[in-house]
């Protein structure tokens, strides 16, 4: 990179199911004031604001101009990013290619959605080509089912191995004040769970959050001078696909898998050997619990078709050797515009040593950050505590 | 004065937004949906480089970026690559229509394609009956009802005469 | 070989229906209901800046100060009218047939204006800077078009 990029604050709201009390502009300007706030720096000294949620989803457009007064981009440049799932993450990498480049020092990037006002599945309908497959859309939870049923039929894993994710994710979000769905849950309660598509039950998919993330990206000097604990953007990757592919759901498929391919080159980048030494803490994006099994895989976490034993084994546990979303996932929280950079934020928290009850018990160096969207894309984002290794 | 406690009242306002559009199928798909309409066929394409073959068909090949030219007409049987069984009820965006619960949905890979086509699967929506690996056929709509449209499938179909195999695959 | 057919050109018709609901906040609503209960304005006034502001938000977009139903004071009825114009065609999602009328009104002691309809009046008789004043529907809902129209004072 042309110049280190660091993290030097954020902060999220309290995401809940329900935020009648604040219009979308209150919700985000909340956010938008505790990372000000964590980064001991005014609206004043923001350079840029980069925005994004999912395209249209609260029937509303051109959220860059119609939030100004909350975003505090009045005046100033400023851009909205609408990327699906993966949103919060590309808005970070936008944030990051903005400082990295020396054009601007320090940039505002906020991720939102206030999902209740929506209709989600009209417009994540759009997403599917009109002329094919557009029919069968609404059947998202399908998707991610047929992922479930493939990888049972591949790897001989059982649905317990899905309530597990489940449990794992639902009792850290109980370690979690900003969590959304904080359940004491236990396997069994996941596996009388109302059953959605096949197998993918109620508690094995996200909810539909209300909520806003915002972190503040600096250059080094301003890092260094301002921020006791910066944390350091080491590198990112994306790897987009073509529409119609849907064969990630086919576990066995050897077509290039996107995941894949953007976490062998983000490796390729830091001389990554093995990613379970090199990072001490990972945040996925796991919309489903098979989804999570899937990504300990496509990370190298584990080898093809061991995810499910990992989870068995306890090994991504919060206090386990390679812990994988202590902050209770997007299975916990699911506001789509901020759910990627909930990831980011999350990940620089343990790094910082911050993440209060939920902090993982080991030291954090080293995160990996994962962003998944529509048509099976990814964005990874590696931090570090330290900006040169 | 008394003072009254009271739950403030939160105002909210539902908004409708119904957008018509008009899709132009391009030339490639153009074809594939009017040889489905007319002739009831499956037309994929095979990348000249990679040698996919991929169904709906596309000008250039996304991994390649090479021009696919080559036609290639795909038969109505292949193998069940993943399926789920919905319980939640599923609308149609394009015509509103709603599909009740319980249904089974699927992924056929067609013989000869290597791209997938997620439908409806006319079968029993009993986990026990239905295994990937499966054998499906098409089942079309009559050709006077067919409109150049996904939905000229009406389902596929298991093929008959088939068993569970001991072991899945 | 096959014969190559010109194939002519294929379009599909196609709808996407989304419903949404927009919250408006504490603000927002103490607003509606005050308009839909008392018939009275609110705006909301920034201290640091010095201007009344409408419609009511949580935050000045000028200088970012936090703002709050403390800060919420009453405006008009009565106003000025900054700009207004007529509308001469047709449009699915137009609020009302044309030819309609719509303008800018300044609401006394508020510093940025509201957009409505106005009426009881001709086009020709309406310039900038006349004095409105606000009809209102018998039965309110809570929303803008609790507000008939404005017409001239």
């Amino acid at each position: 990179m042309k110049r280190n990029v660091a993290i030097i604050g954020g902060g999220q709201t309290h995401h809940a199911a329900r935020r009648h009390d604040v219009n979308q502009v209150e919700m985000v300007n909340e956010a938008i004031r505790a990372a000000l706030l964590d980064a001991r720096i005014t609206i004043d000294e923001i350079d840029a604001v980069l925005l994004g949620n999912m395209e249209f989803f609260e029937g509303t457009h051109m959220t860059d101009c119609w939030l100004v007064d909350g975003t505090g981009v009045y005046g100033k440049p400023g851009l909205k990013i609408t990327t699906g799932g993966t949103v919060g993450a590309t808005i970070v990498c936008a944030g990051a290619h903005h400082v990295a480049s020396g054009l601007f020092d320090k940039v505002l990037c906020i991720g939102f959605e206030k999902q209740e006002e929506g209709d989600t599945g009209a417009i994540l309908s759009g997403v599917a080509h009109p002329l094919y497959g557009r029919s069968m859309a609404g059947a998202a939870v399908g998707y991610f089912a047929m992922m479930g049923t493939s990888y049972m039929a591949t790897w001989g894993a059982k649905e317990e191995h899905s309530a597990m994710v489940a449990v794992k994710a639902r009792q850290n979000a109980r370690k979690n004040e900003y969590a959304h769905l904080k359940l004491d849950i236990t396997i069994q309660d996941a596996l009388n769970a109302r059953m959605l598509a096949y197998p993918i039950r109620m508690l094995d998919m996200c909810p539909a959050s209300n909520g806003a993330c915002a972190m503040i990206l600096a250059d080094e000097k301003t890092a260094r001078d301002r921020c006791t604990k910066p944390v350091w953007i080491r590198a990112m990757d994306s790897a987009h696909n073509e529409q119609f592919e849907l064969d990630w759901r086919d576990v066995t498929t050897t077509r290039p898998i996107f995941s894949k391919v953007s976490a062998a080159r983000l490796y390729r980048k830091l001389g990554v050997k093995n990613p379970v030494e090199y990072f001490d803490v990972f945040e996925i994006y796991e919309p489903a619990t098979w989804a999570e099994l899937v990504w300990y895989e496509d990370l190298s976490i584990c080898g093809p078709g061991e995810g499910f034993k990992l989870i068995e084994d306890g090994m991504t546990e919060i206090d386990g050797p390679i812990p994988v979303n202590p902050s209770g996932g997007v299975l916990s929280t699911n506001c789509i515009g901020a759910s990627a950079m909930l990831r980011v934020w999350e990940a620089a928290l343990q790094i910082r040593g911050d993440a209060g009850e939920h902090q993982v018990p080991k030291e954090v160096n080293r995160a990996l950050t994962t962003a998944y969207g529509g048509t099976n894309w990814a964005v990874l984002i590696a931090l570090s505590g330290s900006s040169d290794e | 004065m008394t003072r009254e406690l009271f739950e403030q009242e939160l105002i909210s306002m539902p908004m409708i937004v119904d957008v018509p559009y008009r899709f132009a199928a391009g030339k490639y798909m153009s074809r594939f949906l009017i040889g489905l309409k007319d002739n009831g066929k499956f037309l994929g394409i095979r990348c000249p480089s990679c040698n996919r073959v991929q169904m709906p068909p596309r000008i250039v090949c996304a991994a390649c970026h090479v021009k696919n030219t080559e036609w290639v007409e795909l038969g109505q049987e292949g193998t069940l690559a993943g399926f789920t069984i919905m319980y939640l009820p599923l609308t149609d965006p394009t015509t509103g229509k709603l599909h009740k619960p319980p249904f089974t949905y699927g992924s056929v890979r067609l013989d000869g394609c290597d791209s997938v086509i997620d439908h409806l699967v006319n079968i029993e929506p009993d986990v026990n009956k239905i295994w990937i690996g499966m054998r499906m056929k098409a089942v079309l709509r009559s050709k006077e009802q067919r409109t150049g449209d996904l939905s000229d499938i009406l389902y596929f179909e298991p093929v008959e005469g088939q068993e569970k195999p001991g072991r899945q695959l | 070989m096959s014969e190559e057919k010109e194939y002519g050109p294929f379009e599909v018709d196609q709808h996407i229906t989304a419903h949404s609901r927009y919250y408006a906040g504490k603000i927002g609503s103490l607003f509606y209901t005050t308009l839909r209960d008392h018939k009275k304005f609110l705006g909301i006034k920034c201290g640091t800046c010095d201007k009344v502001l409408w419609p009511p938000r949580g935050t000045c977009g000028r200088c970012f100060s936090q703002l709050s139903e403390a800060d919420m004071v009453e405006i008009g009825p009565n106003g000025i009218l900054e700009t207004f114009t007529l509308i001469t065609y047709h449009e699915p999602v137009h609020p009302r047939k044309a030819p309609f009328i719509y303008g800018i009104i300044k609401l006394d002691g508020a510093d940025t204006g509201m957009a409505h309809f106005i009426d009881e009046v001709t086009f020709e008789q309406l310039e900038t800077g006349m004095r409105l004043q606000p009809v209102f529907e018998e039965e309110r809902k809570a929303n803008i078009l609790d507000i008939k129209y404005f017409r001239p004072l």
